[in-house]
């Protein structure tokens, strides 16, 4: 894009802007083979999602938790680390929120009580990052696989614990003590959304800092482009790696303390919003920038809120959207390629590429066998 | 002996039967990712392959009555996503893990759309007749009998498939080739290997199977279909693949290992053993951990596991 219209610096969006239009297309095909008018689909998934405020309100509160989700899951990508255990981290953290909620709910503050929550939730997500953490750098055992056997233990130890030890004892089904609404995160000023968006938002911003203005955002960034100068640099690249895991499941169990205190008030049994793969189409299409989250995290918001409104009257299943994000996917997949092909630099494809450009796998996980023991830096297993 | 008023010996052969026939489809799908892994694929798609299976398998059964029609339907969808996975994976270059999640994401999706879209509120079950076959002799053996040899055909099939694939991997000038293109591409392709007709044949392996152990689940074993069905199911598939080594046998040992655990939570629960569940189904995903753990540093991983092959760069 050496000629565009736009700035260089946003010539990775214009990838995803196609890959996002193309698969809008393909979508609108399968809508039409399947006997429904696309045209009505999408100007009522438009006019109900961004049209009216009910769909703009709902918009904005699933965004929060999508985009504290999102902004760990872009540390761990940006540092080379395939955390796709965002879900169970996320469930951990959000019923070690309900709990400690209801632990000290009207006993003190409520500010301080949403922030002993806020604490658990991260506590929990980190604790299942961490067992992936501990075996990559232990035993350097990949953590793709580690991380999505994690997701479904934490299905079961988080269906176990609201059944039993932490379970309302007062009501019937499988739940956490209920926080009452007076006391859950209030409303922003003139609008039904909570205060979560505001902490997500913020959360971003920190993420951006940690990128552009600190030494450990930088040495993440060179563990994610190249692990061996990393080690050869005599950065602590497994410290790092354990840092970037952690960082995200704390954020992924934030995310749920932050459902839990603006939106649901308790945990309940085999809650899973499923936001992970949602956070995956997402970061991947900001092409791992952490602002250009923001744009994204509201647009997939507005397409998950709009497909609900629009599933009633016009009879098209919400999984329609959950395809849709697929199709995304697959089409950025495809649009990356002809986005290498286009560059300056032709089919050469190791050249230098600003953060922004990154929206490959970062090479020190392709280039790795996935469960040979990382090489330590200094010491180590011979 | 009796245990909870059924007599034990009929206890353990329902639940060794359960176990096996839950390792059936583990067992497929991992034979197949076993091969796309051994050439260099890695290929978290087979979730979403999977389900496309069990839900165009069950369609297809539905519509003609017929299992056979369920089973091609679950393999053509499967070689169809396995072939979209190696255009954008060995063609386009672009990374597995992204190609495979936006396949997985895409399939549960396209799976759950369909089925609500068709079925709307109604949750139907197959008619179709997939009858058991006793083999002689064999089934009469006590307490094993029953559970391994009076089973479906497909059951058979996914045991059966197991040798076929050793020998294919292990002693085939195709086996070789995934092998040299999954370890060293680069010397594969000056020794005459074509890298991208060998993967690309291997991504449809790989799918067909993944496509085949979806319709396993919905036509020949639960003969239902729901949204999500297969919950992690090909990712454990992937899983095991590894802790097998990529060995058809030991990811055989290790499925059958898997899909007993599995049984034993049911089991315990019939007994009214007061074990928690939660424990008992929890058990084969940490035993997949602790197993990986174990035989890290022992297995070695095909060394061009998931790195994009192109001519003349390294």
């Amino acid at each position: 894009m050496r000629h565009g219209v736009f700035p260089a610096r946003f010539a990775p969006l214009l990838t995803s802007v196609a890959a996002i239009a193309a698969a809008m297309v393909l979508g609108g095909l399968f809508l039409a083979i399947r006997g429904k008018d696309p045209i009505a689909a999408y100007g009522m998934l438009a006019s109900r999602g961004l049209g009216t405020s009910y769909g703009i309100t709902e918009t904005l509160i699933r965004m929060a938790p999508l985009l504290i989700v999102s902004a760990g899951l872009l540390i761990s990508l940006r540092a080379g680390v395939w955390n796709i255990g965002i879900d169970g981290q996320l469930m951990v953290g959000a019923l070690f929120a309900g709990v400690a909620a209801a632990a000290v709910a009207g006993q003190i503050a409520n500010p301080l009580m949403w922030v002993i929550a806020a604490l658990a939730g991260m506590g929990g997500g980190l604790l299942w990052a961490l067992v992936p953490g501990i075996l990559r750098v232990r035993w350097g055992l990949n953590e793709i696989i580690t991380t999505l056997m994690m997701n479904y233990v934490a299905l079961n130890v988080t269906s176990w614990l609201v059944k039993g030890p932490v379970k309302d004892p007062s009501v019937v089904p499988p739940q956490t003590v209920l926080i009452p609404r007076e006391m859950r995160l209030p409303a922003i000023p003139e609008t039904g959304v909570h205060v979560g968006l505001v902490v997500g938002l913020i959360v971003v911003v920190l993420v951006t800092i940690l990128f552009r203005h600190t030494v450990i955002g930088f040495m993440l960034d060179v563990v994610g482009r190249n692990r061996q100068a990393a080690i050869h640099a005599g950065m602590p690249v497994n410290r790092l790696t354990l840092v970037a895991l952690l960082a995200s499941g704390a954020l992924a169990g934030l995310a749920g303390a932050n459902d839990i205190l603006g939106v649901k008030g308790l945990f309940q049994g085999n809650w899973n919003p499923g936001y992970g793969f949602a956070a995956f189409a997402l970061v991947y299409l900001a092409r791992l920038n952490s602002l250009w989250i923001i744009p994204f995290a509201y647009f997939l918001s507005f397409l998950a809120i709009g497909g609900e409104m629009m599933a009633r009257p016009l009879g098209i299943p919400t999984y329609f959207v959950e395809m849709l994000e697929g199709l995304m996917l697959i089409c950025f997949a495809v649009a990356t390629y002809f986005e290498r092909m286009r560059s300056p630099f032709g089919h050469q494809e190791e050249v230098e590429t600003g953060p922004a450009n990154a929206g490959e796998a970062p090479e020190a996980l392709v280039g790795e066998p996935l469960l040979e023991p990382v090489a330590q830096p200094t010491g180590g297993r011979p | 002996m009796t245990a909870g008023g059924i007599p034990l010996a009929a206890f353990i052969t329902a639940m060794l039967a359960a176990g096996l026939v839950a390792a059936a489809p583990l067992v497929l799908a991992a034979l197949g990712e076993a091969v796309g892994e051994k050439s260099g694929l890695l290929n978290l798609g087979i979730e979403g392959m999977m389900l496309s299976g069990a839900f165009f398998g069950f369609y297809a059964a539905y519509q003609t009555g017929g299992a056979l029609w369920g089973v091609l339907a679950g393999i053509a969808v499967g070689l169809t996503l396995g072939l979209l996975f190696a255009v954008l994976t060995v063609s386009l270059r672009v990374d597995q893990v992204l190609v495979g999640l936006a396949i997985t994401i895409f399939g549960g999706g396209l799976t759950a759309f369909l089925y609500r879209d068709i079925f709307g509120g109604q949750n139907p079950s197959l008619s179709v007749d997939t009858p058991r076959i006793a083999i002689p002799a064999l089934s009469g053996i006590p307490i094993l009998g029953d559970a391994m040899f009076n089973q479906g055909l497909l059951f058979y099939l996914a045991f059966l498939l197991v040798s076929v694939f050793a020998f294919l991997l292990a002693r085939t000038r195709f086996g070789l080739q995934v092998r040299a293109v999954g370890e060293h591409p680069f010397a594969a392709d000056a020794s005459g290997v074509d890298v991208t007709r060998t993967r690309y044949l291997a991504a449809l392996i790989a799918g067909a199977m993944a496509g085949l152990a979806g319709a396993f689940l919905s036509v020949a074993d639960l003969k239902i279909f729901q949204v999500g069905m297969t919950v992690g199911t090909g990712f454990i598939a992937l899983a095991l693949t590894m802790v097998g080594g990529w060995n058809p046998y030991r990811i055989l040992l290790a499925s059958v290992l898997f899909g007993l655990l599995r049984s034993l939570g049911n089991g315990l629960q019939i007994l009214g053993i007061d074990v928690r569940t939660e424990f008992i189904t929890m058990l084969p995903y940490i035993g997949i951990m602790v197993a990986l753990a174990l035989l890290a540093g022992r297995t070695s991983l095909p060394a061009a596991l998931g790195v994009p092959y192109a001519r003349g760069r390294r």
